[in-house]
């Protein structure tokens, strides 16, 4: 904005009028303190969606393959360093016993105007694209999957799924993924010091100061919820006003989520402060990127969520990615394979080998969360054997943004529950499917106690990839 | 929560005339040749940033004679025209809750927390729609954890403690009472009712109870402002008055005096303000003017006009402006802050130093320029320092914000023009004409020719004779040639390929009918005297004054105060004035069912 506003400390400084600073302990409360164990029992299961704009550098029209390992079948170290190397999923070869790549999956619905919105709204929904509005402002008309997860699974103090983002907020189309419901689309955190505090909260707080806030805020809340009440109990109150209260009502809780879990260091701590003044700038895609990836990681080892998103880039993401010390051209028009984000310009050369470098460091971001998550051990594995993080996409290929053939690249069993170390075909299904399975494998059922088969459209045809089930 | 009604001009225009231009549009798109919509899954588009607009929404009908306009200055309710249902809890932006907390507490500069609250995810419109605004658990977690780092902070801050506790004699609960009536006004916006006291008080008595700080009064000070400012009478823009004045609800002259001020300041209000609705002053339209009028002249009201033309004119869009380094070396990246600079000194210029409207918004020949961008305009740097300062322009070359240097830098690509971009810019933001998006489907572009010029080139992609001719031939691409003779720096040139460029086109205008132009100072004319341009204008000014979309009922209003801003060059201060005058601005519409 182009207004002038000048910077204070955000760290808790107000100067005041009369010129006196005061600190909180807050910057203290965040630091690391003892560590508990979740006993195996109740380990829970996670999902975690990574999700990559402009499609991939996938064998689409004239081009060729350098996305998927060159055939179907089982994936190991051995294949993705060797016959596969060439491939981008070869990044992930130290985690190939741990892999499920899916092809074969389509999006149901026609966007509307917009292949990048519409591409979004049905990623993680399933659902059809809104008429209006339409065009890059495009929504999607049903919740998703996330919002599915963490509403069946999550703990009762923190409803809601983590949704996060990384990248700029060009205003054009920016978060995509996360729905509550038809046209309800959920705003993205990209700032990840504001994550990290508002996750610990007040946990790390000596005893008796943590009591005093939680008896004021139980002071406050309630008269809170009674000036609500008032409000929404009022004859006069139109449906979109009763809705919009009641969101609000609905987010005021008493008790913060209990975390059981060892929190960053120092180092990492300072690192994500030193980022608060974060604004999207390009250069640092990677390194907020792995910084809200270690959230996810932290997140599930504390059970704070049992889903969570990711977006890197904005709807169209046009980030010039720096990578190995080169500046890229925007991704989002390597990704049209000229400079132009419309359908005219003067050709990128090698655009399709730069969309695949651009593939390759999707990957290695998404290597970053799985050795987060590899370093939470249980008594029987690791953090990653107990959930499922899904690299994603919301187009299959670039130049022809093509709805088919969708790639899902997931690593984790999800407790077992997936067959892992395979790369599978699922036979150009629509991919409620898939997001059915994942579901399943997180353990929600369908309420007769089978596998999830109704998540997405009414439409679409139920049921779950078999081939991806254990 | 989904108010959005499709006024469009183009659906306007479908049924008023023009009927021959837009043969064969289909009733999805303009494009007469391309498949609707795929049914299989292969739905993709090549042209996936047409439809970029804030707001596809746009303006009124041709018909309205100025609807009721409540010119007498009563509040007689009857025989008013139907008034558009609205929200009776706008949210602050964050914007609104940074100044408000700002003025709350008499600080001197906002504390910059809302930084790390969670976004808004607006799908359209400005990011002040009171529709889209919601306080979800996240951003409840972030009022939250705010309200109670301001509370800790102001209590142990005697300076900000003198400033908002009354200094009365009295114990400690008299002290408190006086707080919460004094402070609370200020923060809800309103007198408190004795009963709200009384359990704002009680929240007191419990801050003390719980103690944490050395003296016990600042413990419950402490936990009173942390109510205060999680309370929903903070948080929305709260219209509780539900009294029928014939078919509409007058709002009370304390919520008209937060409505003002939000729309004008962005803020709470001033104490003169607050003391006017007390007085009764803002129930007659001269008392709504009077204190319009003075706001309008306050220093803070120039943040509100930069926001709404920042949006207005997708500034944001100029911080990615970057052209091809081989092409073209004279770019730096300092230039885009300059751009962003330049055309917003100019905005304010024009609103509040020449008191100007729309037509000099779209037509003044002169900017602001400085040694670095005065090249660009061909002008001697040498003549210039690092500070931009009002230059004339060549007028045969220049006419208006369109013809600045960011406008058409940002609707360029690295390397050429855009006159796509260019023109859909126009059509939905600048003409509200209210494109319908492209096909999901574009046939791949034609390789470039020998000789070719762009337009050349687009033509025979889009123009006419293509699928692509219904929109792109005879709304898009004519209002983007004709900025052909700027390159895609924003530098005057004169040849394309080799050839002379080609300015020339011809639009649809309501008033005039098809009308020919030749370049983009003809065409900066001809906006500026359409109604389209006008009401296109009014309507965004309505949609952000008012915190809302636009609809049917607003339709006449925007129509009359459009009619004046285009036949007698109304100030944009004066159309704002307009505004804060109208029906919808003082009543609502009680809820139906």
């Amino acid at each position: 904005m182009p207004i002038i506003r000048p910077k204070l400390s955000r760290r808790a400084f107000i100067t005041g009028i009369g010129g006196a600073v005061v600190a909180l302990p807050f910057l203290e409360s965040l630091l690391p303190r003892g560590k508990e164990a979740r006993a195996a029992a109740e380990r829970p299961r996670f999902a975690v969606f990574v999700r990559q704009a402009n499609g991939v550098a996938q064998a689409d029209g004239d081009e060729p393959e350098r996305f998927w390992p060159s055939a179907l079948g089982p994936v190991t170290y051995e294949s993705l360093t060797t016959t596969d190397s060439d491939r981008a999923v070869a990044e992930l070869a130290d985690f190939a016993d741990k892999l499920l790549m899916v092809r074969g999956t389509r999006f149901a619905f026609p966007g509307n105007g917009c292949g990048h919105s519409g591409g979004g709204n049905q990623c993680l929904t399933a659902a059809k694209v809104s008429d209006m509005p339409s065009g890059n402002l495009s929504l999607a008309m049903g919740e998703s999957v996330d919002n599915r997860i963490a509403t069946a699974l999550n703990p009762a103090s923190n409803p809601d799924p983590l949704t996060l983002y990384s990248g700029r907020m060009a205003g054009y189309i920016n978060e995509v993924l996360s729905y509550r419901g038809p046209k309800d689309l959920r705003a993205a955190d990209r700032n990840p010091w504001s994550v990290y505090t508002k996750m610990v909260g007040i946990n790390q707080l000596p005893e008796e100061i943590a009591a005093r806030i939680t008896a004021r805020r139980m002071s406050v809340n309630d008269l809170v919820r009674e000036q609500m009440q008032s409000l929404m109990s009022s004859p006069d109150l139109s449906m979109a006003d009763r809705d919009r209260l009641q969101i609000h009502f609905d987010a005021i809780r008493d008790v913060e989520v209990e975390l059981l879990c060892e929190l960053p260091g120092a180092d990492e701590l300072a690192a994500m402060e030193a980022q608060q003044d974060y604004s999207g700038a390009d250069e640092l895609m990677q390194t907020i990127t792995k910084m809200q990836m270690n959230l996810i990681a932290l997140a599930f080892a504390c059970d704070y969520t049992r889903a969570a998103t990711l977006q890197i880039g904005d709807g169209n993401d046009s980030t010039q990615y720096t990578i190995d010390g080169e500046k890229l051209p925007r991704y989002h028009q390597i990704s049209h394979r000229i400079y132009s984000d419309g359908s005219e310009g003067d050709p990128i050369p090698d655009a399709q080998g730069k969309h695949h470098v651009i593939d390759r460091e999707h990957a290695k971001m998404f290597r970053h969360l799985l050795e987060r998550l590899s370093m939470y051990t249980t008594d029987e594995g690791t953090l990653l054997d107990d959930s499922v993080a899904i690299w994603c996409n919301d187009l299959g290929a670039g130049v022809s943004h093509t709805y088919k053939n969708v790639p899902w690249v997931c690593a984790g069993s999800c407790g077992g529950f997936l067959k892992t170390g395979q790369y599978i075909d699922a036979g150009n299904v629509t991919h409620n499917k898939f997001h059915n399975t994942i579901l399943s494998a997180v353990g929600l059922t369908n309420g007769q106690g089978e596998y999830v088969d109704d998540f997405g459209d009414p439409e679409l045809e139920p049921g779950v990839i078999p081939e991806m089930i254990a | 929560m989904d108010h959005m009604v499709d006024l469009s001009w183009g659906s306007s225009r479908h049924v008023l005339g023009g009927l021959a231009l837009l043969a064969g549009a289909a009733l999805s798109g303009c494009y007469s040749g391309a498949p609707a919509r795929e049914s299989e899954g292969d739905a993709a588009s090549a042209t996936d940033s047409a439809s970029d607009s804030a707001s596809a929404s746009a303006s009124a009908s041709a018909s309205g004679t100025g609807g009721d306009t409540d010119t007498a200055g009563d509040t007689d309710g009857g025989a008013a025209a139907a008034l558009p249902d609205t929200s009776r809890f706008p949210r602050l932006s964050h914007r609104q809750w940074e100044n408000s907390i700002r003025d709350l507490f008499l600080l001197g500069q906002v504390t910059g927390k809302s930084d790390l609250f969670i976004g808004d995810p607006i799908s359209g419109g400005y990011d002040n729609n009171s529709e889209k605004l919601v306080v979800s658990a996240t951003l409840w977690t972030d009022y939250q954890r705010a309200a109670e780092e301001i509370a800790e902070q102001a209590v142990n801050d005697p300076g900000i403690m003198a400033a908002i506790v009354p200094a009365i004699d009295g114990d400690s609960t008299a002290k408190a009472s006086a707080f919460i009536e004094s402070f609370g006004r200020r923060v809800y916006r309103r007198p408190l009712t004795p009963e709200e006291v009384t359990r704002h008080l009680e929240v007191f008595q419990a801050g003390v109870g719980i103690g944490g700080d050395d003296d016990p009064f600042n413990s419950g000070i402490r936990i009173v402002i942390q109510t205060f400012l999680q309370s929903p009478h903070f948080l929305y823009r709260v219209e509780l008055s539900d009294q029928l004045d014939g078919e509409r609800i007058p709002l009370s002259g304390w919520e008209l005096a937060s409505k003002l001020s939000y729309m004008l300041w962005d803020t709470m209000p001033d104490e003169p303000l607050f003391a006017a609705a007390e007085a009764g002053e803002l129930d007659t339209l001269a008392g709504i003017e009077a204190e319009a009028k003075r706001m309008l002249a306050d220093p803070r009201a120039r943040e509100m006009i930069a926001s709404f033309h920042y949006q207005t004119l997708h500034v944001e869009h100029y911080t990615k402006i970057n052209k091809d380094a081989v092409k073209f070396p004279e770019f730096q990246e300092s230039m885009r802050d300059m751009m962003i600079a330049e055309t917003m000194t100019f905005v304010e210029d024009v609103v509040f130093e020449s008191g100007g409207g729309l037509t000099e918004l779209l037509t003044a020949p002169y900017s602001f320029v400085n040694k670095t961008l005065a090249p660009l305009y061909g002008l001697d740097p040498a003549a210039f320092t690092d500070e931009l300062e009002a230059t004339e322009l060549d007028p045969s070359q220049r006419a208006g914000v369109l013809t600045h240097l960011g406008f058409l830098a940002a609707n360029s690509s690295n390397i050429e023009n855009d006159p796509i971009h260019r023109g859909v810019y126009l059509n939905l933001q600048i003409l509200c004409t209210g494109l319908p998006p492209p096909p999901d489907v574009v046939p791949p572009p034609p390789p470039p020719m020998e000789g070719e010029t762009l337009r050349e080139r687009i033509d025979r992609h889009t123009g006419k004779g293509t699928c692509g001719e219904a929109c792109h031939g005879t709304l898009i691409n004519p209002l983007g040639f004709a900025f052909e003779s700027f390159d895609p720096l924003g530098r005057w040139q004169t040849m394309d390929a080799g050839k002379p460029v080609d300015v020339t086109g011809e639009f649809y205008f309501n008033l005039t009918g098809a009308t020919k132009f030749d370049g983009a100072v003809q065409l900066a004319d001809l906006i500026a005297e359409s109604e389209e341009a006008h009401r296109c204008y009014v309507g965004h000014l309505l949609e952000y004054g008012f915190a809302r979309t636009q609809q049917l009922a607003d339709r006449d209003m925007i129509a009359e105060i459009a009619e004046r801003s285009r036949l007698d060059d109304l100030p944009i201060t004066e159309i704002i004035l307009e505004l804060t005058k109208s029906d919808a601005f003082r009543f609502r519409a009680p809820v139906e069912g």
